[in-house]
């Protein structure tokens, strides 16, 4: 690898791929003003938000409709979108509306499948938040749903969109760093994981993650992104898991673990090892991708590649060295005596938008041009599957096999 | 694991006889190396805080890389005896015990710290390898170095000094006469792993290479084709343009010790990490010495000692070794002295004198 590679900026494999950030008015010059594209969003929380923030970045789309059962997310979209929204307190009033394009469902995890599904089934596009589906049965739902409607769904996995991903797995898949065998993913916190409750009665509502009926805990909110690059990197999703978690910290109440490690098998005898805490923060979240002759460390915000060291090479002998001779001098050293590293070379992608951002515009643009998203309902039910059965195997204690999507049609 | 790595590669030579060669006992006798050499090959390895390198010639890049890894795999095995980092090495669990009694040890480990402590008789302690707990209320076993008080300075020297070590040949043991005291290999320690894998190159027929450890110790095996042997540049400390000297190195070795990589400085002065025992301070007087001599061991010792002796005691010490050669650069910061013992220069004349006339000194004893 020539380090000039790494500099001059995105590589091939991201041009080709079509998601280098183009100029605002260059993608969307073939857009008419008043080509508009009416959005409904299911659980304007705080991701739904996230999500109308970018969405309204994109030219043409309008927020045409929210569904929430929680009274004040109405008056917060309102605010953000400029003006009133109509507002709906059952989704399938929404649904009966004629004029929206597309539905974005980032309700909590055990809604997604009935909401998802009830969108498809109405004929609309749909951009649903993962984990895809908190049961097996849930994400095999959808993804029957999706190939009987033909309607395009795309799931919330937006790092597939990042481009310093898209360049570093490119190269990995190029076999940069040589055979992959290990993945290794922390996605670790120092904080308690509760939002505020400003009546008591609606703690389940709004800390629907802490409870078993609803959210699968650290292993869908957090790992399933790393369950998805890891899928994306290996090239298929895990054939078994074996996991265990607890409650080490937090005993006020909640019923998921604070703390998670889960075992991926892959083909091969390759694997992924997820671990989550949220007791200490020191690693952060990071994955490290291993391969024989080099490591990849990626973050939410950069990527940077390590070699192992390659220790002989042969000696031009017209060298310096074979013409003048080695130096002598003193060399002791005061650093550790830890295998030698090196700095790491940090990829140099052309960046700057938001992944999520890049998503949503991608979504738009499916959806106008009737094309088939990136992350499709395949990649959603790979990772949402994996992490449903590690859940399973944390609660049984034993090895759980991850069924596979069934064969399309 | 090195000898099992060497029976594996005898066994792979064996197969690679026994399938294309003409006798089914071409295992019997003992594997013939490739004629002369063609190439020279690099290879780097990290250990004991610095990085050792072997420039090797070779038919193949395969067959260099084995060899050197058999090098290196010695020096693995060499720090996890000697290391003072580590506390499994036999050298931490010396220091621990020895204090309470009398530890018995290998024949390697007591031989090596028998030898430390014969440089230091000879040297009349200027070498000792009890410095450690010096350099320690110096700061600098991890890097933060500061002037220790006369309280600090009294303290450390109880816990120092080689005749505490006292050695039982016989029963192979080793004890301290007070508590505390501690080996530590630093000044002796790269030149001995260095002995070891030339040990092992020269079992491994290798006829032409050079080992650096981190370049303050080097040795040269035979020479390059067609060379009268490896050349090594002495860096001249006021000048980084140009070596003070360049001697060519067969089959012996070479040291160097100076202040340019380890000191601190402390309201404008510069500390340096090579400690006189005597005074238990910072060596001042001398900028950088190297030593010749065909034991690594020795050339390191020696460069150690040297630095602290200083030019005339060197000169003393010199004389009774007649396979070595140096040269020394004293002075406070700034070379003021040069003097070289049987130093042999290729390109001719007295190195101190083509240096600068106000450093000429030589002395042939
Ligand atoms: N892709 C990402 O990086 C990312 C980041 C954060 C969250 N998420 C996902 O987004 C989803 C929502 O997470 P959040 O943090 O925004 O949670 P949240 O609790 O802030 O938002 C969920 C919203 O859904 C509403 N809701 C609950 N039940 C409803 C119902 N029956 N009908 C309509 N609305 C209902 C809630 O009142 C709330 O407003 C989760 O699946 C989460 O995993 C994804």
């Amino acid at each position: 690898m020539n380090r000039r590679d790494f500099l001059g900026g995105a590589s091939a494999s991201v041009l080709a791929s079509g998601m280098l950030p183009l100029l605002a008015q260059d993608r969307e010059k073939n857009v008419s003003p008043d080509d508009t594209f009416s959005v409904g969003v299911i659980g304007p929380g705080s991701r739904g938000q996230e999500l109308i923030r970018q969405l309204l970045r994109i030219r043409g789309v309008r927020i045409a409709a929210v569904c929430d059962i929680y009274e004040p997310r109405f008056a917060e979209v309102d605010q953000l979108a400029g003006s009133p929204v109509p507002r709906y307190k059952d989704y399938r009033h929404m649904l009966e509306r004629k004029d929206l394009d597309a539905i974005v469902v980032a309700t909590p995890l055990y809604l997604h499948a009935e909401h998802v599904n009830a969108a498809l089934n109405s004929g609309r596009a749909v951009y649903g938040e993962k984990s895809m589906g908190f049961t097996p049965e849930d994400s095999l739902s959808i993804l029957r749903t999706v190939s009987e409607t033909g309607k395009i769904f795309q799931v919330g996995h937006q790092y597939r969109y990042a481009p310093w991903f898209q360049d570093a797995v490119q190269r990995v898949r190029d076999l940069q760093i040589g055979k992959v065998t290990q993945i290794v993913a922390y996605w670790n916190r120092n904080a308690d994981w509760r939002r505020p409750v400003p009546e008591p009665k609606d703690e389940r509502l709004i800390n629907w993650r802490l409870y078993r009926e609803y959210s699968g805990g650290l292993l869908t909110e957090l790992g399933s992104h790393h369950i998805d690059v890891a899928n994306w990197v290996l090239g298929e999703q895990p054939i078994d898991v074996i996991g265990v978690g607890s409650i080490a910290v937090y005993h006020d109440g909640r019923e998921v673990d604070d703390n998670v490690q889960v075992i991926f098998g892959y083909s091969e005898g390759r694997r992924m090892t997820f671990t989550s805490m949220t007791s200490n923060s020191l690693m952060g979240e990071q994955l490290w991708i291993y391969g024989t002759s080099g490591s990849l460390q990626l973050t939410l915000e950069d990527a940077t590649f390590y070699y192992e060291p390659r220790p002989i090479h042969a000696v031009n002998p017209h060298s310096e060295m074979m013409q003048h001779g080695v130096t002598t001098g003193a060399s002791f050293r005061a650093q550790g005596e830890m295998p030698y590293r090196g700095p790491g070379t940090r990829l140099a992608t052309a960046s700057g938008d938001d992944p999520t951002l890049v998503a949503c515009r991608s979504f738009v643009d499916c959806v106008r041009g009737k094309k088939q998203p990136l992350a499709d309902v395949q990649i959603g039910y790979a990772a949402a599957i994996a992490a449903a059965c590690a859940n399973r195997s944390i609660q049984s204690g034993r090895k759980e096999i991850i069924p596979p999507a069934p064969a399309a049609g | 694991m090195p000898v099992v790595q060497t029976l594996k590669r005898l066994l792979a030579l064996c197969l690679l006889l026994a399938n294309g060669g003409p006798s089914d006992y071409a295992c019997a006798s003992e594997p013939k190396r490739a004629a002369p050499a063609a190439q020279v090959f690099l290879e780097t390895h990290t250990a004991m805080g610095t990085i050792f390198s072997i420039y090797l010639y070779a038919p193949t890049e395969r067959e260099a890389h084995t060899v050197a890894q058999a090098a290196f795999d010695e020096v693995d095995r060499v720090e996890e005896l000697l290391s003072n980092y580590r506390p499994s090495s036999e050298l931490s669990r010396i220091n621990r015990e020895a204090a309470l009694g009398p530890v018995v040890t290998d024949r390697e480990t007591f031989a090596f710290v028998a030898t430390s402590i014969g440089w230091s008789a000879r040297t009349n302690g200027a070498f000792d390898i009890t410095v450690g707990r010096l350099m320690k209320a110096w700061g600098f076993f991890r890097a933060n170095g500061h002037v220790p008080s006369a309280a600090e300075l009294a303290e450390a020297g109880r816990q120092m000094g080689w005749q505490k070590v006292i050695l039982n040949s016989q029963e192979r043991s080793v004890r301290f006469a007070a508590d505390n005291v501690e080996l530590d290999p630093g000044g002796i320690g790269k030149g001995y792993v260095v002995d070891r894998m030339v040990e092992m190159l020269r079992v491994e027929h290798v006829t032409s290479a050079l080992i650096s450890a981190g370049s303050s110790t080097i040795y040269a095996i035979g020479a390059p084709p067609g060379k009268r042997g490896w050349k090594v540049q002495i860096p001249d400390p006021e000048d980084h343009q140009r070596p003070i000297s360049t001697v060519v190195l067969r089959d012996t070795s070479l040291s160097t010790s100076a202040c340019t990589e380890k000191y601190f400085v402390l309201d404008g002065h510069r500390y340096c990490h090579i400690m006189n025992p005597h005074t238990l301070k910072p060596v001042e007087d001398m900028v950088q010495t190297t030593a010749i001599h065909p034991s690594a061991t020795a050339s390191d010792a020696l460069s150690a000692s040297l630095f602290v002796l200083g030019p005339e005691a060197s000169l003393h010490l010199l004389k009774g070794m007649p396979e070595a050669s140096a040269l020394l650069l004293a002075g406070h910061g700034r070379v003021e002295h040069c003097t070289s013992v049987r130093w042999s220069d290729p390109e001719g004349g007295d190195v101190c004198h083509r240096t600068a006339t106000k450093r000429n000194r030589k002395v042939e004893p």
